[in-house]
């Protein structure tokens, strides 16, 4: 057998109660997570969300070319107009001889590390890239969220390649999606000067790759679970190809969400086709994130659960401070600022700082997580309880866990 | 099953072999620093390894920047331009900037970047001194490596530095207005396909396969490592003192714990991770043990073979050592197949 270094936690992970290192998580029953335990529970909390909201969009906007043609466009010319406003060459390694597009696969390898889907680059060079991740906590949502980011990562390589010297143009697929079912993500680009291919529209972007034959399949025993910065073998770094090196100190602060990057916007993009009404898709999106909410703790099992990962003691019994807690939990695992104003067998209230919730700066990300959590109370719970905002401060998002009889509920 | 990205690619294969049988050409502009002031020359003592104060103005110095702990931050070329002007070449200069900044102190200097100043041309190969002769105003033939001089090429103005990250024993670097870029490029591409050479535009043949076949370093392969381990202590000014010398004579005097090895893999279509992706590299076991890492694997189209780097436990591996290498029979070998 080989001495093949198994994943750890950090070593450092969560150092200190002080938190002055890594941010440690603390439920209200002073249960303590680790920094990379709550790292992957936003992750996977906020994938759940995220996987709701794209149902809601697919009732909103029923075809899938449709669907997807719209999501792909969208997020192409947002990402593409960031990607100019917001350069970075020197921050991604890319450097000033690299011509062409296939400097964003750069931007892209870094996105995927700090996002947990962790993998590996297969291949980097000017006509061709490849990268294969074996993780996307994203696969949840829907094969239209893997075009989608093929083409936000597209816009950036587009907007990169402006600012550098003329190079070869590349053609950015995901010829494997685990959002499809497949084992890993495999991401090819490919440039069609050397490689030429018919054209495609840009949502179908799943190939298949004129280089299929360099790819290269990492077999399930080589396949890892954690990004760079949490493995012990990368001295908790990630490292790319041009050294670009950052540790995992900024990535729950960074943290960007499916819903907030891709499906949120995507809403309002069919609310602007004018393909629903604003309060069509209010309206929808409630519905699906409130019926989320209550599917996570139908089964009594998973009230038992959460329980134990919150560390609630047995004299606390069916009130709000169970979901108070996980929220908790979840707000601080996002590093967003908080205050407890009421904590008891009665009520919870908690206030909330907008701009932390509104995760990649999109408005009514908060909004999302009110109306999952509407639904959450009503399982984890019972259904006396409901979740409202109430009386909130500006900028803040006052949010009050209580029993409430609602005769249109 | 895994399909070489390397050897049956016509296009790196041609752009590779011009470099090694006649000339090649290419875009290869660097970050660049330029350095002034009167406490220039014993700032830059400071900041690294080796020695600056006896680089003749006109001549370039190929060095480390190390931390406190005697690890590499970056290999760079220094260029002095004039008594109390210096270039250096880098591909990290934001990083670069921040660790002078921090190590300032009551040195007298100012530093600029002048990147986008400059265009860098690389002519490398036999036949790259016949090339610039057919160019430029003045003969380059007495050029000595890594020596610079100023002359036209056709009207425009340049700079022009012998050296490379090739390998070649000729190759120069032309530096010019990037005004003037378009215009060079022109005269660059006819001349060199006379002389049966072409540009080369792949990113893998300028950075990794052309210098691999040298033994040379590019980025990744030197991070976390101390010039001991790589081989890159022979040019250490230690009568100087500079930043990291106290732990690199620490490392000298307890032996370095790892060393760079070359390597090569015969079986042509391969799946071994090298950290030139990024990431740890393949480990490399030995009886059970982990001894190393795949730094780097290319392939050398001189020796038609994969070959690469291993960064391995001092003294366990010895060239003509053969080991399994992800269940890939590799063998160890110098770092260097020119």
């Amino acid at each position: 057998m080989g001495q093949k270094i198994d994943e750890r936690i950090p070593k450092n992970s969560g150092e200190g109660a002080g938190f002055s290192t890594f941010n440690a998580v603390q439920s209200p029953w002073n249960k303590l997570y680790s920094y990379q335990e709550a790292l992957h529970y936003a992750s996977r909390f906020e994938s759940v969300l995220s996987a709701a909201a794209t149902q809601a969009l697919r009732i909103m906007v029923p075809d899938y070319a449709q669907r997807a043609q719209m999501m792909c466009e969208e997020a192409y010319a947002r990402l593409y107009a960031t990607g100019q406003l917001y350069g970075n060459d020197d921050g991604f390694g890319i450097h000033p001889f690299m011509c062409g597009q296939f400097a964003g696969a750069l931007i892209g390898d870094k996105g995927d590390d700090a996002l947990l889907m962790c993998g590996r680059c297969q291949d980097f060079g000017t006509y061709r890239a490849e990268k294969e991740l074996d993780v996307c906590d994203w696969d949840i949502c829907g094969s239209e969220l893997c075009r989608t980011t093929t083409m936000s990562l597209q816009g950036q390589a587009d907007a990169s390649a402006e600012r550098r010297r003329k190079g070869p143009t590349m053609d950015y697929l995901m010829v494997e999606a685990k959002g499809c079912g497949d084992r890993h993500c495999r991401i090819i680009a490919e440039s069609r000067e050397k490689y030429p291919a018919p054209p495609h529209a840009l949502w179908e972007s799943f190939g298949p790759a004129v280089t299929e034959d360099y790819k290269k399949y990492t077999e399930e025993e080589d396949c890892v679970s954690e990004s760079m910065m949490f493995r012990e073998e990368c001295n908790y770094h990630f490292v790319n190809g041009t050294n670009n090196e950052t540790d995992s100190s900024n990535q729950m602060v960074n943290m960007s969400t499916a819903a907030s990057l891709y499906i949120l916007p995507a809403i309002a993009e069919a609310v602007k086709r004018e393909y629903v009404t604003q309060t069509q898709a209010d309206h929808i999106l409630k519905c699906v994130l409130e019926a989320a909410g209550k599917a996570m703790f139908g089964e009594r099992y998973a009230i038992k659960a959460c329980r134990d990962y919150l560390g609630v003691p047995d004299s606390v019994g069916e009130d709000g401070r169970i979901l108070g807690g996980l929220i908790e939990i979840l707000l601080q695992s996002l590093v967003c600022k908080y205050e407890v104003e009421a904590f008891n067998r009665e009520e919870v209230v908690l206030v909330i700082d907008r701009t932390g919730l509104e995760i990649t700066g999109t408005k009514n990300v908060p909004e999302a997580h009110l109306m999952m959590w509407q639904g959450m109370v009503k399982t984890l719970v019972n259904t006396q309880w409901s979740v409202w905002e109430e009386d909130s401060p500006a900028r803040k998002m006052r949010v009050k866990i209580a029993k409430k009889i609602d005769k249109f509920m | 099953m895994y399909k070489n990205i390397f050897k049956y690619d016509d296009m790196k294969r041609a752009e590779h072999m011009a470099v090694r049988n006649t000339v090649g050409w290419y875009f290869w502009t660097h970050q660049l620093l330029e350095i002034t002031g009167p406490d220039v020359t014993a700032f830059l003592e400071h900041m690294f390894a080796g020695n600056v104060s006896r680089l003749a103005v006109g001549r370039d110095r190929y060095t480390t920047m190390l931390d406190e702990n005697g690890q590499i931050i970056d290999d760079v070329v220094i260029m002095r331009r004039s008594e109390n002007v210096y270039w250096v070449s880098t591909l990290f200069a934001t990083k670069t900037d921040d660790w002078w900044y921090f190590h300032q102190g009551d040195y007298d200097v100012e530093w600029t970047e002048v990147t986008d100043d400059w265009a860098m041309y690389a002519v490398q190969g036999p036949k790259s001194r016949a090339l610039l002769e057919q160019l430029t105003k003045d003969p380059v033939a007495d050029l000595k490596f890594f020596a610079q001089m100023e002359t036209e090429i056709q009207g425009i103005p340049c700079l022009i530095n012998r050296g490379g990250f090739t390998g070649e024993k000729l190759g120069y670097e032309i530096y010019v207005n990037p005004e003037h870029a378009e215009a060079l490029e022109a005269l660059l591409s006819p001349a060199a396909q006379a002389l049966g050479g072409r540009e080369v535009t792949e990113f893998q043949v300028m950075a990794w396969t052309l210098p691999t076949e040298a033994g040379f370093y590019y980025m990744r392969d030197l991070a976390h490592t101390n010039p001991f381990e790589v081989g890159l202590d022979k040019g250490i000014d230690w009568d100087k003192d500079f930043i990291g010398k106290s732990a690199l004579e620490k490392i000298q005097a307890e032996g370095a714990a790892r060393e760079m090895l070359g390597f090569e893999v015969p079986e042509a279509d391969i799946y071994i991770q090298s950290k030139q992706y990024g990431g740890p590299g393949q480990a490399v076991i030995l009886d059970g043990e982990e001894i190393g890492r795949v730094s780097k694997l290319v392939y050398s189209y001189v020796k038609e073979t994969n070959i690469g780097y291993i960064l391995a436990k001092k003294g366990v591996l010895k060239p003509g050592d053969h080991l399994k290498i992800h269940g890939y029979e590799a063998i160890i070998t110098e770092k260097n197949w020119l």
